[in-house]
């Protein structure tokens, strides 16, 4: 898993890393005021999140934290929400930890290696809003009920669904471009 | 559907000052609010005025950040300052002080003026961090980053990001327009929860593909043109003036100020005032 390709940092991470950034900005953005989806309570459903595992996995770690850090700040500042430092590096680690997974990876299309993205995933959005929402404790001085119950578990519910509904079909379409594009 | 930025150019202090000086400013209040843990009024509300006189500074409309606000108000009022309220808890543990006066339903004083603080110390935060996409320029995100120390190589991601944004807003634009064509109705996603969720995908699915295409063809102009094998010049430059200098000092004179006080002199500690206590009992 730490071998030389997963920690790679050369122009193709730099390139994908900055597209999942747009993409993750751009979803956000259009969930947020284009299409919105229901939410319950104050549970909210970003399909950009499933967009940001797709690109770790596929492209590794560095991808992931770049498109989830950079890209969150995108998302918030289109919508105009300001610049919060804890939740951009939370959702960079919720992209960065599927990103751990790339170097094993050889058919996006097989049903262990789908399920082993969503595991990943699951995992990425567990550390990541767990980063965030307790960071909050510090930042904002909330106690650690607040921070599980009124901060993670209605981000990391949203996020979960998503993932685990647009992953997949994420990567059995990829698995057709990559194999036309030969790379 | 456009995608348009928040930020519009207005002759103000706050767009005249150098990007790395709000940035730095902005984490030097986080920071002398959160490392010595500030809970006293007497530091929280002039840091809070502080923070709306710089807001109100920056001159931006109500209506741009209206949504923004009832957000902020919304998590801050309901989810942080009820729970405070309430149950008193997230602060110091003087909060619990089992001798302050209850006003009701087991709300005493002590928990009423840390919800209050809490709130106040919250949205000093805030009130710095929302101006920031209204009032930043996002062409210079990427240098300021570079002249702050982040290495060439993220810096370049940043700046590629933001220069990626409008393309694929419109690959977005395109794809939602060819799905109406196709009878698609993107206002009326019907049915539970997972289905309309497994709908956006037509939307999402041919633009995410089709950016993995363009990344190769980026890829492959960026490594013809040797990118990475040398340092980077960057187009804009950042230099600091007289205000920057201010701002800086000013900010860091916050934070070890709030530093010493905290631990030199114990002040900053959560305490009730006086007259909250006669004000409310």
């Amino acid at each position: 898993m730490n071998d030389k390709s997963t920690w790679e940092f050369g122009t193709r991470q730099v390139v994908y890393g900055a597209i999942g950034a747009a993409l993750y900005g751009v979803f956000s953005w259009a969930t947020n005021i284009l299409f919105p989806l229901p939410a319950a309570g104050n549970v909210t459903f970003r399909p950009a999140v499933a967009v940001l595992i797709f690109f770790a996995v596929a492209y590794g770690p560095w991808v992931g934290l770049l498109a989830g850090f950079i890209g969150n700040m995108i998302g918030d500042g289109l919508s105009g929400w300001g610049f919060y430092w804890n939740w951009s590096l939370g959702n960079g680690l919720m992209g960065m930890i599927p990103g751990l997974i790339v170097a094993t990876i050889s058919d996006f299309r097989a049903r262990s290696t789908i399920l082993k993205a969503v595991g990943w995933g699951t995992l990425g959005i567990i550390v990541g809003m767990l980063f965030a929402s307790l960071t909050e404790m510090f930042v904002g001085g909330i106690d650690l009920n607040t921070a599980l119950v009124g901060y993670f578990t209605p981000a990391f519910l949203g996020n979960l669904v998503v993932t685990v509904i647009l992953l997949p079909i994420l990567m059995i379409a990829f698995a057709g471009v990559a194999a036309r594009r030969g790379r | 559907m456009l995608v348009t930025w928040k930020y519009r150019p207005r002759n103000t202090f706050i767009q005249r000052l150098d990007p790395r000086t709000r940035w730095i400013f902005l984490f030097s209040i986080i920071l002398a609010l959160t490392i010595p843990e500030i809970w006293d009024y007497r530091i929280v509300f002039p840091l809070f005025v502080l923070s709306l006189t710089l807001f109100f500074m920056a001159r931006i409309e109500w209506k741009d950040v209206r949504r923004a606000f009832i957000y902020i108000f919304i998590l801050v009022f309901f989810i942080v300052g009820l729970n405070a309220l309430f149950f008193g808890r997230g602060g110091p543990s003087s909060v619990l002080d089992p001798s302050s006066p209850v006003l009701f339903f087991g709300v005493t004083v002590s928990k009423a003026w840390f919800a209050i603080t809490q709130v106040t110390r919250m949205l000093t935060m805030a009130l710095l961090a929302i101006p920031i996409p209204y009032t930043m320029d996002p062409n210079i995100y990427g240098t300021a980053f570079k002249r702050m120390g982040v290495s060439d190589k993220v810096s370049f991601t940043i700046d590629l990001a933001f220069r990626f944004l409008p393309t694929f807003a419109r690959d977005l634009t395109i794809t939602v327009d060819a799905q109406r064509a196709r009878g698609y109705e993107v206002e009326k996603l019907k049915g539970g929860l997972v289905a309309r969720i497994q709908r956006l995908a037509p939307l999402i699915i041919p633009v995410v593909m089709q950016s993995t295409v363009t990344g190769e063809e980026v890829i492959d102009a960026m490594d013809l043109r040797a990118f990475g094998t040398a340092p980077r010049s960057w187009l804009k430059e950042l230099r600091y003036a007289a205000r920057d200098y201010f701002m800086i000092a000013l900010g860091v004179a916050i934070f070890i100020t709030c530093c010493v006080l905290k631990w030199g002199f114990g002040i900053g500690g959560f305490f009730v005032p006086e007259f909250f206590t006669r004000l409310v009992t």
